[in-house]
């Protein structure tokens, strides 16, 4: 007789948090299942208690990988943009989060990992490996990374210079960049407040955008960021 | 089973009483032999570990009966994931699925009215589930039209299914008795106070290997003893349950003192044959939960029938 062969998961002496962070995530039914209910519930609170409207649905990829950028305003941006996308994709996005506040202790990295999918985003050593396992994360279809390039949320309402990570990201790759403009988020969710209000939110997508025809230097990651700013910032415009 | 009935049980009280002075002996002990110099930083991290699952233990028991009974449902599905992670089976959802589905609705109806008997529990349905979730497990290859590796993936399935779900849901489902507080109380602490017992008799005594192809470290003086300290256990605490005879003392102090052993090495040998060390890593110092309710699971099933053969509806 044959003897059996076992093959146990490559995480199995992971501590819980470990696993919580460790990226690319092993996919879990548990977890897929808390997470769908999850999007569920956030789907009926967005559209009741925040009557969030989203313009320009049709502009995301419908094949492909691609990247979401918006400007950050509050944490309802992640749970807007994870409103917008369609819900079979729900497991398939990765809302890069800083590890330093995301992934900070065990209940948070829990509902960042569990919930909301968060790609753990080393904004302040690690940014070079990051951006790394962003890449490695596009490579395969279907997977959409959702980017908030200012690097933190807004205080004053204005939105801040994007940081160099996006363009270095997508600099000479085929990868579509399709830009977003939240509105409303400062005033619904302002940083501090323990509790969203209930106020109205828009999410205008504009037109994808691809960096294929830029050579990999810094001038080019410069030309990058400096364009998507004014896409997102002309989204908000358009809305005036 | 309730806040008010855990308030005015003199058994529960009894133990919450018991299990604090022994946390505390256990720390001051510690405390001294690592002033003594004495090595036991792992014995502090397990010391650790128990200062959190004590009172997550207790403080479940004291919400009542459902807590109860999600609290063991919860357990079996975790129980149940880490020996799909360990062995493997994981990656095949439909099976692991079907498995979490069936322990999820042995806690339902552990949970549920009797709807002829109208008592706590449809005890009827939780014995015969098996046999619905089994013939479930058995019908995933036919519905992928799939033959290759097949066997080996459902027999996993039914055996986590089985033991990991089934047999240990039986604790959940003594929460229905009108003894709850007596039986789960005194099997959680024996059974635990059984583990140590067998590790602390090994240590001082042990000469003699028990079974050194499945657990090295086990010895023959280390299992009589605990089996000895076990049989004292029952009459120790035979406050738990007042209705109990003689016989039925040694039984329960049999049954924990030797099942506690036998699902020890059952696990071991699951874990060996596999070729990993712990089932996971959830509790520190314990390593994964079945290594740490691995004990249990043997003991529960037979408990809960030895006192349903003796006191009926238990």
């Amino acid at each position: 007789m044959t003897e059996w062969e076992y093959h146990p998961s490559p995480g199995i002496d992971a501590s819980m948090t470990e696993t919580l962070r460790n990226f690319p995530r092993e996919p879990t039914m548990l977890a897929y299942a808390v997470r769908s209910i999850a999007a569920l519930i956030l789907r009926g609170w967005m559209r009741i208690y925040h009557r969030m409207q989203v313009e320009g649905r049709e502009h995301f990829p419908q094949s492909g990988s691609y990247v979401l950028v918006c400007n950050h305003t509050s944490h309802l941006d992640t749970m807007c943009l994870l409103y917008s996308v369609p819900l079979r994709q729900i497991h398939r996005t990765f809302p890069a989060a800083a590890v330093d506040y995301f992934f900070s202790s065990l209940p948070r990295s829990a509902v960042s990992a569990i919930l909301i999918n968060a790609l753990p985003f080393d904004r302040k050593v690690k940014g070079a490996e990051s951006l790394t396992v962003c890449s490695e994360l596009l490579k395969n279809d279907g997977n959409v990374l959702i980017i908030f390039p200012e690097g933190t949320r807004t205080t004053t309402g204005e939105m801040a210079r994007f940081r160099s990570g996006i363009g270095r990201l997508v600099v000479g790759t085929d990868l579509p960049v399709v830009p977003c403009y939240l509105s409303g988020g400062v005033d619904a969710w302002p940083k501090g407040k323990i509790f969203p209000r209930p106020r109205r939110l828009r999410l205008r997508v504009g037109k994808p955008r691809t960096f294929g025809h830029l050579e990999k230097n810094a001038d080019s990651v410069k030309a990058i960021c400096s364009e998507l700013e004014k896409h997102v910032t002309k989204l908000d415009r358009s809305s005036a | 089973m309730s806040i008010d009935a855990a308030l005015n049980s003199s058994i529960f009280l009894n133990y919450l009483v018991i299990v604090g002075i022994l946390l505390a002996v256990a720390g001051i002990l510690l405390t001294i032999m690592s002033l003594l110099g004495k090595n036991v930083s792992s014995a502090w991290s397990s010391y650790r570990g128990w200062l959190v699952m004590a009172p997550i233990v207790m403080g479940t028991i004291f919400l009542g009966r459902s807590a109860t009974i999600i609290g063991i449902t919860l357990l079996a599905i975790f129980g149940f994931r880490e020996f799909a992670r360990a062995t493997g089976l994981y990656t095949d959802w439909l099976l692991t699925g079907t498995a979490y589905i069936g322990i999820a609705l042995l806690g339902i109806v552990a949970q549920a009215i009797d709807p002829r008997l109208h008592g706590l529990g449809w005890y009827g349905m939780f014995m015969a589930l098996p046999v619905y979730v089994i013939g479930a497990i058995l019908l995933v290859p036919i519905l992928r039209n799939r033959s290759k590796g097949q066997l080996q993936q459902v027999a996993l399935a039914i055996v986590g299914f089985v033991y990991f779900g089934w047999m240990f849901s039986h604790l959940g489902f003594l929460a229905n008795t009108p003894h709850a507080y007596g039986y789960l109380l005194y099997l959680i602490f024996a059974v635990e106070i059984n583990d140590i017992a067998a590790f602390t008799c090994g240590k001082l005594f042990g000469r003699h290997k028990l079974r050194e192809n499945i657990s090295p470290n086990k010895t023959l003086e280390g299992s009589l003893g605990a089996v000895a300290i076990s049989m004292l256990i029952p009459w120790l605490v035979s406050f738990s349950f007042p209705h109990f005879d003689p016989l039925h003392l040694i039984l329960a102090g049999l049954i924990v003192g030797v099942g506690g052993q036998l699902g020890d090495l059952v696990i071991s040998y699951i874990k060996r044959d596999i070729g990993i060390k712990d089932m996971g890593s959830v509790i520190r110092g314990h390593g994964g939960i079945l290594d740490r309710v691995d004990s249990m699971i043997f003991v529960v099933p037979i408990f809960f029938h030895m006192v349903r053969w003796f006191h009926g509806s238990a």
